[in-house]
């Protein structure tokens, strides 16, 4: 689904904070959305967490640099890094080149997959959602 | 909202101070300039890399790394930083990015105005004093705070600046002392010795106070209160260890030093079957500038690589591998295990 020029994949689940997960079985992977990677510009820097770190559901696990911002990453649900995209170290402009393919950032076992439902899920829902923070984001 | 005017503050202090403020989620805005001169990495830099970490050591300069992002920096008295902690969810935060700077930042354009210096707002985050910079800032986000932190510089020692820099070798050295000297000003240039001598770091952090009150409400002065100064010292052993300085967050290829918004000076370099390929290049408003080319391959007719360079002056990075191509089969260069896409492969965005 595209929404105002923003792609957003509508298998996808969302983060309020733009970052999309993507439900693969055992695993989860996440990354930031289309909306989040343009606003930001170039990112120039992804923390990659050695995989094993545990993490809690809306607490920060790393952090992502793009030129004139330094932010945090909270994990969209509770669970284990299982891996990180290596990729990002050498060039963290694929987020800006293909966020939802080679610029995938992080692959999580979940506790168990009842965390999915507190994220942002179905084309109603994300569009009610991201046209929000659009009109909010375009406040001077 | 607190206010702590502190004037001059042991170095690792004024960073510590608003990286506690921010892990307590408590709000204020610091002023203080450090008593004795510092470097600054930003957070995912690799300090070993960026910062002559043997010369800062004989010459007693320490080398800190801070949770906001951005390059190496050079901090000193000359200079007044301004450092805002607010929490996440201050309502006075707007959501975009952009626009945060453009609010932030206009306390401090009027700081320099009240001055005397002829200072705009450069989108995203620059002060520009017509072509030059005339101060830094950047944002963090940190614990539960968001901080925006930067400076009014009075008088800047840029050949001290490029001195810390790890460097290539000691043209690119010269080159980042004059690019600095060219792209960035100080009170000092703009007004001239003695109308600047009036500006002191005491009435400079008055200003802030002033200005910064009419963005975020009035400002209370208080005192480093036991909480935070226990905060303060809860992180020092942290911020002061090897281990946090050394961490290697990124790695990269080649070298880049940023001088200002949209100005780079760029070192890359290219392992080719006939050799070690190097290029030196500026990148101005995203174009090549100044390229020069240089490795140990051998190169018929012998000026044939620096006209290579000649023709990507002005070129985007984009553009680089079809110029080289056409350039390379037009002129007949030989130059033996370099290809066309070697040289471009130095260009690549």
């Amino acid at each position: 689904m595209e929404i105002e020029g923003y792609l957003m994949p509508d298998e996808l689940y969302y983060e309020k904070d733009h970052y999309w997960v993507r439900d693969e079985g055992e695993f989860l992977v996440m990354g930031m959305d289309d909306f989040a990677q343009k606003l930001a510009g170039k990112i120039v820097f992804v923390q990659l967490p050695e995989p094993g770190k545990r993490l809690e559901a809306g607490k920060r696990f790393a952090k992502v640099e793009s030129g004139k911002w330094l932010g945090k990453i909270n994990a969209p649900v509770s669970g284990e890094l299982a891996a990180v995209n290596e990729e990002l170290e050498e060039n963290p402009g694929l987020v800006n080149e293909d966020c939802y393919g080679k610029g995938w950032m992080y692959r999580i076992r979940p506790d168990d997959k009842a965390g999915l439902a507190r994220l942002i899920h179905g084309p109603e829902a994300v569009r009610a959602w991201l046209t929000a923070d659009i009109a909010k984001f375009a406040k001077p | 909202m607190d206010l702590y005017d502190l004037g001059r503050v042991p170095a690792l202090d004024s960073q510590l101070l608003y990286h506690a403020l921010a892990d307590l989620g408590r709000e204020g805005l610091f002023l203080l300039s450090p008593a004795t001169p510092y470097v600054c990495v930003g957070y995912h830099q690799d300090a070993a890399r960026e910062v002559d970490l043997a010369f800062c050591r004989e010459r007693g300069i320490p080398v800190y790394r801070r949770e906001v992002g951005g390059g190496a920096v050079y901090l000193d008295g000359g200079q007044v930083f301004f450092q805002l902690v607010l929490r996440r969810d201050d309502p006075r935060i707007p959501a975009s990015r952009d626009a945060f700077y453009r609010r932030f930042l206009e306390p401090v354009v009027r700081v320099y105005r009240r001055m005397g210096v002829a200072a705009e707002y450069k989108p995203v985050n620059d002060i520009v004093a017509g072509a030059r910079k005339v101060s830094g800032s950047g944002v963090g986000e940190i614990g539960e705070g968001l901080v925006f932190v930067g400076n009014v510089i009075l008088d800047f020692d840029y050949r001290t600046m490029a001195r810390v820099l790890n460097v290539p070798d000691e043209k690119f050295r010269d080159k980042v002392f004059k690019t600095l000297e060219e792209n960035l000003s100080t009170v000092g240039r703009e007004l001239g010795s003695e109308r600047a001598a009036a500006w002191t770091p005491e009435r400079v952090r008055g200003l802030l106070a002033e200005e910064f009150a009419r963005l975020v409400g009035p400002l209370v002065p208080r005192e480093v209160d036991p909480a935070l100064r226990a905060k303060v010292e809860a992180l020092r052993p942290v911020f002061a260890s090897e281990s946090w300085l050394l961490a290697r967050r990124g790695r990269g290829r080649g070298r880049e030093i940023r001088i200002r918004s949209g100005l780079h000076l760029l070192r890359r370099v290219h392992k080719a079957k006939g050799g070690l390929l190097r290029a030196d290049f500026a990148l101005l408003e995203g174009k090549l500038q100044e390229v020069s080319l240089s490795g140990d391959f051998f190169c018929y007719p012998p000026d044939g690589v620096e006209r290579l360079a000649e023709t990507l002056e002005g070129a985007l990075p984009a553009e680089a591998a079809s110029r080289i191509e056409d350039f390379l089969a037009r002129q007949g260069i030989e130059i033996p295990g370099v290809a066309a896409a070697d040289w471009a492969a130095l260009f690549t965005p």
